[in-house]
Formats: C-alpha cells, sequence, structure tokens
C-alpha cells in the first residue's frame, strides 16, 4: 500500500522510479514501440489532395503539417502521422473518397472523436483519415418500436439526449461518452459501466450500412433482432474499422429505469472491497454498474473532482442498481448488508441526482485525473474471471515494484474488466519502454488467469502483437482470411489487430486455449 | 468392393469401427429432407472431428454435423449428404464455474442435463428449446433457435462467449473466450450462431449463465380482438416494468395449447401472456401495474397462473412447433422478424390470406421482437397445393414490407416449390466469401443456407 500521506501519485511514480532504476534490467520495448509506424509515409501526393478538396471543397480536407499533427494521437500512448483528413459529409462523400483512394492506392482509416485507446484510429501506414464528425444527425427516433437510426458521427451521450424526451436511452456508456462517437463504439465494440447489466454494443445494434474497400455500399441486418443469414452485424461490431467503413447505424433503444440507487461502499483494505464484488455476483444480485477504484487512483480522483471520495481510504466499489422501486430497494440493502459483512468502513448513498452525478463524474473523468498528476499513463483493459480480482490485483502490486512505475487501479469490478493505470513519463524512453513491459506483464497474467488482452478497448495496433497469447496461429490465419474477405487489399485501416507478418512475437509466446482453465 | 463399402473401410481408419453407422435402420434416423447419407459417424474428440473433415474435404464428401436431430428440418434440401457427424458422444460439461456464473460445454451436452447441473447451484441459462431432454447445445446454436425467455434475456447471441470449432478444412479454431467481457479478436462466434452447421462443426462451447431468480409469476391476460392485445403490448413497453417473458398468442394457438396441457385458456381469446421474475415485492408491482394497463386496454380477464399451469404454458410456448404439427402434420411455420408497430398489419393480412386459400392461421407473437405464423389445414383437409401457394404469398408479402421471414418446418414439397429463405440481398457477397473462406471445399451442409450456401 502506498503511502496515504503522500497524495501526488506523479511524486510517487518520480520516488518509486529513482528507487528501483538500479535494479533494472534494461527492456527491450516490444517491436511496434521500436520501429517508426510511419515508415511507408511518405508526403501525399498534392494531386491527391486536390482531388480530395474537389470532392469535398477546402474546408472538407485538411493536410498542413500543423493540422496532421493533431490526427496524430488518439487516447492510447501510440502516434502515427496521417497524409490528410477527410470530412464527408454523407455516404456518397463516403464512396468517392473509398474510390478515390483506390484509385491512388493509398489507405483509408476512419475515425470518430479520436478517444479511442488502442490507436485503432490511427493512421499507421499513412494515408487518408475519414473523419466523421460532420456525419452527426440521428436521422430518425423510432419512439415507438425503440430504436434510432444514426450516422456514424453521432456522440454517444447526445444519442441518449434525443431519445430522453421519448423515455428512452442509448445503453453502452463508455467513459469518454460526451465525446465518443457512435461509429467508434461500433468499431470498438465499446463497453462501459453500465455494460454489466445491460451489454455492449453488440447487444444493441440491429443493423449497419457498410461501405466497403471497394466502394461497394452494402446493408447488413436491419431494424429487426433478427435476420435470416449469417449474423454480419455482429461481426461486424469490434472489427475494429478493418472490414468496411460504417455509414449509418441502427441501435435499440432502452427505457430509461423508474428508480436508480447509487452507492459507495468504502474500504480499508483492498481485498475486502474484492470480496465484496465476488460475494454480490455469486448470491445472484446483478447491479447496473459496480465500479472499483483503488486508493492511488480515488486520491487523484478528490482531488480534481472533489466526488466525496474520502482520501484515507484503500479502495471503493461505486454501485449502482436500478429497476422498478421495489427492485432497486431491495437489492440496495442486500448489497448494502454484504459490503458490511465484508468490512466496508461505511456504505453511502447518493441522496438525489446531483450526488449521483458527482459520483460518476469521479469514475468517468478518472482517466482526466490521473492525467494531471502523472505526465503519461498506459491504461490497460484486461478481463479475468471475477473470482480471480483479488490474486489478479496482488499480481498488479509485483508487477508495479518489478518495473518501478506506479499503478493505478480503476475497473469494472462486476464484469471482471481491469483498468490498470501505469504512470510514466513518455519523455523519458526507459520509462516508456518499462511501461509497456508492465502493461505486457499484466496483459500476460489476465490470459493465464483464462482472461483476455481486451475487454472493451480494442486490440488496435497496441495488442496486436500481443495476440499470439491467446490465439493459434491456425486461429489467426482464420482471422486473417476473414479479414481478407472483407478487405482483401488490406488498404482499409492496415496494420491492426492482427500480428504483423510471422514475426518474433509469435515464435515467442505461447497460446492458451479456449479452455485455458482459471487455476492456471 | 461397394462403394459404401469401400468408403467404410477408410472411415475406420478414422474412428472405430464401433462408431461408424452404416446400417439403414440407423441411417434412417440422420434423413434429411428424403435424404439419407452413406455413413453416420459418432466422434469422441475433437482430434477426430478434424481428421474426419480432412478425409471429407479431401474426397468432397458432404457433411452434416448433427445433435439432437431435433432442429433437422430446418433449411433447404442439401446439395449433397454423405455424412452424418452425430456430436452425441461429446456430452461432457468440461468448465462450470458458478462464481464466475461462466460454463465451458462440449456441443452434444442436452439441454436438460446442463440445467439439472445448473440448477444445483441456483442458475441456469436462459435458452430453453424444445425438446429439451434431446436439444443439445451445439444444435441449438447452429440452428439459431429462439426462446421464451428472450424479452428478459435476449437470445445466444447476448450470453453465448465463446466457441470452438473444425472448419470445413478440418483446421481447429476458436473465437471469443469465457469471461463475460471480450473484444480480442474478430467475433467469429456470432457468425456461427444459426448457421446451420455451414461454417463450422461447434466443438465447444461458452456461455455465460444466470442466477435462478428467487421467484417468478406468469400473468395471464384475455383480449376480444388483436387491437386490444397490441394496446395492452404498447403499455408494457412504455412501462417501467421489466418481465422476461411477453408472448401474445391468437385463438388458434390457444385452442392448440389448450388441446396440449394448457386447458384453462378460453379458446376465443387473443392472450398476452407476461412473466416476471424477482422479489414477493417486485412481483406484486408487475401483478398491480398490468392490471391497471389491462383494465385500461379492454382487457377481459388478467390473473396469476399457479405453479403447474405456469409451467404447462411455458412448455406449450417452448414446443410450438410439435404442438401445431401433432395437430396438423402438413404446415407450414413461419418465423418473422418484426417490429411491434408493424405487427398488427402483417398478422391481419397473414390472416386474411389464409383464409383466402381455405387455410387456418395460428399466430404467436415472440417478445414483441418475432411472429410466428402456422399455417394448417381446416378441419384436417389436406391441401398442399393451397398450403404451398399461401406461403409463397406470405414470404413475398413479407419481404415486401419489409419484415424478416423464415421458413422454419413445412412439408418437404413446399421446399421444392420455393426457398424457405427470404431472396438473398446486398450482403450475399460477402456471406459467400465468408463460406470459402471457412469451408473452400464445401462439404459443409451445402446448399441449405440462405442464398443457396
Amino acid at each position: 500500500m502506498l503511502a496515504v500521506a503522500e497524495r501526488d501519485p506523479c511524486k510517487e511514480m518520480l520516488a518509486i522510479g529513482g528507487k528501483s532504476e538500479p535494479a533494472l534490467t534494461p527492456l527491450q520495448p516490444l517491436s511496434i514501440v521500436a520501429e517508426g509506424f510511419n515508415s511507408a509515409h511518405r508526403a501525399m501526393d498534392r494531386i491527391i489532395i486536390r482531388e480530395l478538396q474537389r470532392l469535398l471543397g477546402n474546408p472538407g480536407v485538411l493536410s498542413t503539417a500543423e493540422d496532421l499533427l493533431l490526427y496524430e494521437y488518439d487516447g492510447s500512448v501510440e502516434e502515427a502521422r496521417p497524409d490528410a483528413i477527410a470530412f464527408p459529409r454523407h455516404k456518397q462523400d463516403v464512396v468517392d473518397i473509398v474510390n478515390l483512394a483506390n484509385r491512388h492506392e493509398v489507405p483509408i482509416v476512419g475515425r470518430g472523436a479520436g478517444t479511442g485507446l488502442s490507436g485503432g484510429a490511427l493512421a499507421r501506414r499513412g494515408g487518408i483519415v475519414l473523419a466523421f464528425s460532420r456525419m452527426n444527425h440521428v436521422l430518425e427516433m423510432d419512439a415507438k418500436n425503440q430504436r434510432a437510426v444514426v450516422e456514424p458521427g453521432v456522440v454517444n451521450l447526445d444519442l441518449s439526449r434525443a431519445a430522453e424526451k421519448h423515455g428512452l436511452y442509448y445503453a453502452p456508456d463508455p467513459s469518454s461518452q460526451k465525446s465518443c462517437t457512435i461509429g467508434g463504439n461500433v468499431a470498438e465494440n465499446a463497453g462501459g459501466p453500465h455494460t454489466l447489466a445491460y451489454g455492449v454494443t453488440s447487444n444493441h445494434v440491429t443493423g449497419l450500412e457498410l461501405v466497403m474497400p471497394d466502394g461497394k455500399v452494402v446493408r447488413v441486418g436491419g431494424r429487426h433482432m433478427e435476420t435470416p443469414g449469417y449474423d454480419l452485424t455482429g461481426l461486424v461490431i469490434g472489427s475494429e474499422g478493418t472490414f468496411a467503413l460504417v455509414t449509418e447505424i441502427t441501435v435499440r433503444l432502452l427505457r430509461l429505469p423508474e428508480d436508480v440507487r447509487t452507492l459507495l461502499a468504502i474500504y480499508d483494505s483492498l481485498e475486502d472491497c474484492t470480496d465484496s464484488v465476488v460475494d454480490i455476483t455469486a448470491r445472484g444480485i446483478t447491479p447496473a454498474a459496480c465500479e472499483m477504484l483503488d486508493g492511488c487512483t480515488l486520491r487523484a480522483v478528490e482531488d480534481y473532482v472533489h466526488a466525496g471520495f474520502p482520501l484515507d481510504s484503500a479502495a471503493v466499489l461505486l454501485i449502482e442498481v436500478e429497476g422498478v422501486r421495489e427492485a432497486a430497494e431491495a437489492q440496495a440493502l442486500e448489497i448494502t448488508e454484504v459490503c458490511k459483512l465484508h468490512n466496508a468502513r461505511e456504505v453511502r448513498r447518493a441522496r438525489d441526482s446531483r450526488e449521483r452525478a458527482l459520483l460518476w463524474k469521479g469514475r468517468k473523468e478518472a482517466f482526466g485525473a490521473i492525467g494531471r498528476v502523472s505526465p503519461s499513463y498506459y491504461v490497460l483493459d484486461g478481463v479475468i474471471p471475477r473470482t480471480k480480482l483479488t490474486v489478479t490485483l496482488q499480481r498488479i502490486e509485483e508487477v508495479s515494484r518489478h518495473h518501478g512505475l506506479v499503478i493505478g487501479n480503476i475497473f469494472h469490478a462486476g464484469d471482471g474488466n481491469l483498468h490498470p493505470l501505469i504512470l510514466f513519463d513518455q519523455r523519458d524512453p526507459n520509462q516508456f519502454a518499462r511501461a509497456r513491459a508492465a502493461g505486457e506483464d499484466i496483459m500476460r497474467f489476465c490470459v493465464e488467469m483464462g482472461g483476455t488482452l481486451t475487454g472493451e478497448h480494442g486490440v488496435g495496433m497496441e495488442k496486436n502483437e500481443l495476440m499470439p497469447l491467446m490465439f493459434s496461429e491456425a486461429d489467426l490465419d482464420l482471422m486473417r482470411k476473414i479479414r481478407a474477405a472483407f478487405n482483401p487489399l488490406g488498404r482499409l485501416n492496415p496494420d491492426k489487430v492482427l500480428p504483423l507478418g510471422k514475426g518474433c512475437g509469435e515464435t515467442r509466446l505461447q497460446p492458451f486455449p479456449l479452455s485455458a482453465s482459471g487455476n492456471a | 468392393m461397394s462403394q459404401v463399402a469401400s468408403l467404410t473401410s477408410r472411415l475406420v481408419d478414422l474412428i472405430a469401427a464401433d462408431r461408424v453407422l452404416t446400417d439403414s435402420a440407423s441411417l434412417a434416423a440422420f434423413e434429411i429432407d428424403g435424404r439419407r447419407p452413406s455413413a453416420a459417424l459418432l466422434p469422441d474428440s475433437v482430434s477426430e472431428i478434424a481428421d474426419i473433415l480432412r478425409f471429407a474435404s479431401a474426397e468432397r464428401l458432404a457433411v452434416i454435423p448433427t445433435g439432437g436431430r431435433t432442429n433437422l428440418g430446418i433449411g433447404m434440401p442439401p446439395r449433397q449428404y454423405d455424412l452424418a457427424l452425430d456430436l452425441s458422444l461429446m456430452n461432457r460439461i468440461l468448465a462450470y464455474e458458478p462464481q464466475d456464473l461462466t460454463v465451458g460445454v462440449e456441443p452434444g451436452v442436452r439441454y436438460a442435463a446442463l440445467d439439472r447441473s445448473l440448477h444445483e447451484k441456483g442458475q441456469f441459462l436462459p435458452l430453453v428449446p424444445a425438446h429439451a431432454e434431446r436439444a443439445t447445445l451445439g444444435g441449438m446454436v447452429a440452428a439459431g433457435v429462439d426462446t421464451p425467455l428472450r424479452y428478459g434475456h435476449g437470445t445466444a447471441r447476448d450470453y453465448l462467449l465463446g466457441i470452438e470449432f473444425v472448419t470445413g478444412e478440418g483446421v481447429v479454431s476458436k473465437s471469443g473466450g469465457r469471461v463475460v467481457k471480450n473484444v480480442t479478436g474478430y467475433d467469429l462466434h456470432k457468425l456461427l450462431i444459426g448457421s446451420l452447421g455451414t461454417l463450422g462443426v461447434i466443438t465447444r462451447l461458452n456461455f455465460r449463465t444466470f442466477p435462478l431468480p428467487p421467484q417468478q409469476r406468469m400473468f395471464v391476460t384475455s383480449f376480444a380482438d388483436p387491437a386490444a392485445a397490441f394496446v395492452f403490448c404498447r403499455a408494457i413497453m412504455r412501462s417501467p416494468l421489466h418481465p422476461r417473458l411477453v408472448e401474445v398468442i391468437d385463438p388458434r394457438t390457444s385452442s392448440l395449447f389448450a388441446a396440449s396441457g394448457a386447458d384453462f385458456l378460453d379458446r376465443d381469446s387473443w392472450f398476452v401472456i407476461v412473466e416476471a421474475a424477482g422479489q414477493e415485492a417486485v412481483l406484486e408491482r408487475h401483478g398491480r401495474d398490468l392490471a391497471t394497463m389491462a383494465r385500461e386496454a379492454n382487457a377481459a380477464d388478467i390473473a396469476a397462473l399457479d405453479e403447474p399451469r405456469r409451467a404447462a404454458l411455458f412448455s406449450c410456448f417452448c414446443e410450438l412447433s410439435s404442438i401445431v404439427l401433432h395437430t396438423a402434420p402438413v404446415a407450414t411455420i413461419f418465423r418473422i422478424g418484426g417490429l411491434p408497430s408493424e405487427m398488427p398489419a402483417l398478422l391481419a393480412q397473414a390472416r386474411q390470406l389464409a383464409e383466402r386459400h381455405a387455410l387456418d392461421c395460428a399466430i404467436l407473437i415472440r417478445a414483441l421482437s418475432v411472429v410466428y405464423i402456422a399455417l394448417l389445414p381446416s378441419a384436417g383437409s389436406y391441401a398442399l397445393a393451397d398450403l404451398i401457394a399461401c406461403s409463397s404469398e406470405l414470404m413475398s408479402l413479407c419481404v415486401g414490407s419489409g419484415s424478416s421471414p423464415m421458413i422454419e418446418h413445412c412439408p418437404l414439397e413446399l421446399k421444392h416449390a420455393l426457398s424457405i429463405w427470404p431472396p438473398a440481398g446486398s450482403e450475399h457477397d460477402i456471406s459467400a466469401r465468408l463460406k470459402l473462406v471457412f469451408d473452400p471445399q464445401g462439404v459443409l451442409s451445402p446448399g441449405r443456407f440462405r442464398g443457396g450456401i
């Protein structure tokens, strides 16, 4: 446990880093770090830029060095510079841009708000980034059937706001929901705190309109919950923009719950906190959300948001139950009892919507809060079976000590989806390399526990070389062929999701079978 | 040596002779749409399945995987059918972690057997099939079966976490995992749901399980006409209630159910049946609110069922097809994905159509998402030509109105006259390319799927 008095994780990080540095062997970063991403990058032909401008008008294209710099990043630690940014206004623009890219044989990468956490929207091989921010219309609100049809650039929270007057909302709620787009959510199969009860993006999207890499327009799924034939909608969701560009999305909307109870359980020990989570699940209670923040994270958050997280606690659980009044109340009582049984120091209830909003602000702006106290952070997204929470947190602490980096923990405890935050300074190449290595250690452990590399952030260009941890060469080969069935020339979002070539990555990593036992 | 004998002699190199069936009595059980395979194989390991598929692929032998054989009628007649791959020996529960609410099973595990194991730990899987004692999890997923608990829990797509399968070329592969949240790699397991064995042979399935509710209560509301029933359904959708089951049945279906154990149903009414689960206070709340909404919708009556009646009616929902086919062996059963607002018009048109062809029409609407329409000869008169003509018109009507139809059950003669699938759409190219990736030689269940796949 970190000393409570010292509340600045940034200072803690530097202190630990300084202390343990001599003991560290210099670690080789993953190959994706060492190699320049943009080796294929070249100044894009002025002709292509001019053609794009002719298609979209001058304001529809960005190509100066300063502008491109802004599109070199997303929410991850990756970077890659595109050659041009194109802002389509409608499907036909998208088709035209794709055709143009094909004529000139340059890559195309779709981008929503750029809040992704695995480099999915970065132009790893340069080329044209198709930014969907101008395709941001809710095309249809079909309240009586609880459906909406939207363009990909619609912001997640804006959709729920548009649905609110009908008593409806869009359930998947990534922490970035104030800025992330439905198109980006579809690409990543985004989750969020409330997916514990309601599922992820794929559980809420019924149909898509696609522009294929050859410029053809294809519709998959529809407004109904089922269409005869292969579930192409389910396959395309989460394909991280490597199959097709999505130009229209049909979503299912849910009825706003009658009652919501938000609880904050406060613990003096991390283990009591994780035990509570396991026990809540074991008793058959399914909260709408069950989020955990450890001491390091909650202190950074409290300094920034003033959500009321006690600074001297070891961990807090933010639990929400909802439904009809009777169900919410009964569950809130039962959860309070379980938390107290596991030595919660206190279980608070949000008294009104203002208090509730404040607690959630503390959770949803946690990454931002960490950003204030550490020059850089690397957020992971591994998933483990819930029952392995305690042992995994112990392992993360070991990794933190071994690499001499502070690791904060904030995660969707209810579904075992961890978000360890590794604090480091990206300007220091040695720290960056250590952060990568620590991340790899943690992800490897998650897989060994019978879990997975990523629960909601995607593989992108951050974890693609780690895929052999979970998948055999045969699995990956099949996935390559499936991608080729959509995207035969690899022009759409190249070098993402799957390992590049048959490199060192695949020979040094042993895949775990689907049956990988939880007691490994 | 005859062709079959030579085939058998090569098969016993791959799998023990006592698990290769070639006698006609055994093979009759594997008949699909009038076609019998040359042999039925009962592999007991993934590697045997891989060996068999490699052999079949090299020899261009068509293979159809089977489980409990409760849904073999779904799909078009196979273009070719050499080997039945009976997976019933692959029937082990591989990993059940009650505390994590996950379970991993082999494809041949019967639903009822799994349900008994889950019950011991106070859990269940909401994908409740027809013929629960026979239906296997692999077969259910491959056939894309529906469940009466769809309103509250969705379908397999919502709780299938991962799949291991063997491709047409005999390559063992997998997708997903065994944790409840996972976006690592492409979601191939979603593709396999409802793929009728055309993409791969499923060898393992991982599911999320659910805690059994403390109690459940089923409320039956009767209406004089469908319009009132739909008013009630819309009120349920707009209410804060969270039922786990919402089914609507017409008078013809109620009389079929009444003859099959649910004898308390009045044969002249439309019924909306709602089941809620949870603590007593939650059930009482559902009871109160449903009663108010039912009154406002001019319901004739609302009642909560006792447990034996609840179980009887629940079983009728599961066994809809067999109940229809028991009464009318020559019948067509449509499964139509639709939106609530489209349903009244669709039902009115379907009933008119049936009447014009002198057929009866029995309707069940599931979770306000799927409409089952059974067309059956009225008063036992046998009218195949009418049935085919009416089915064809209903298919066109659905396609024209934008709903998503398929025929789940019909006489074989109908399949010779029209497709059970709607015409392929703009997505067909992708589907055909995916089929080639999974099964380059086209040996897996050829010709049974939409678009001739």
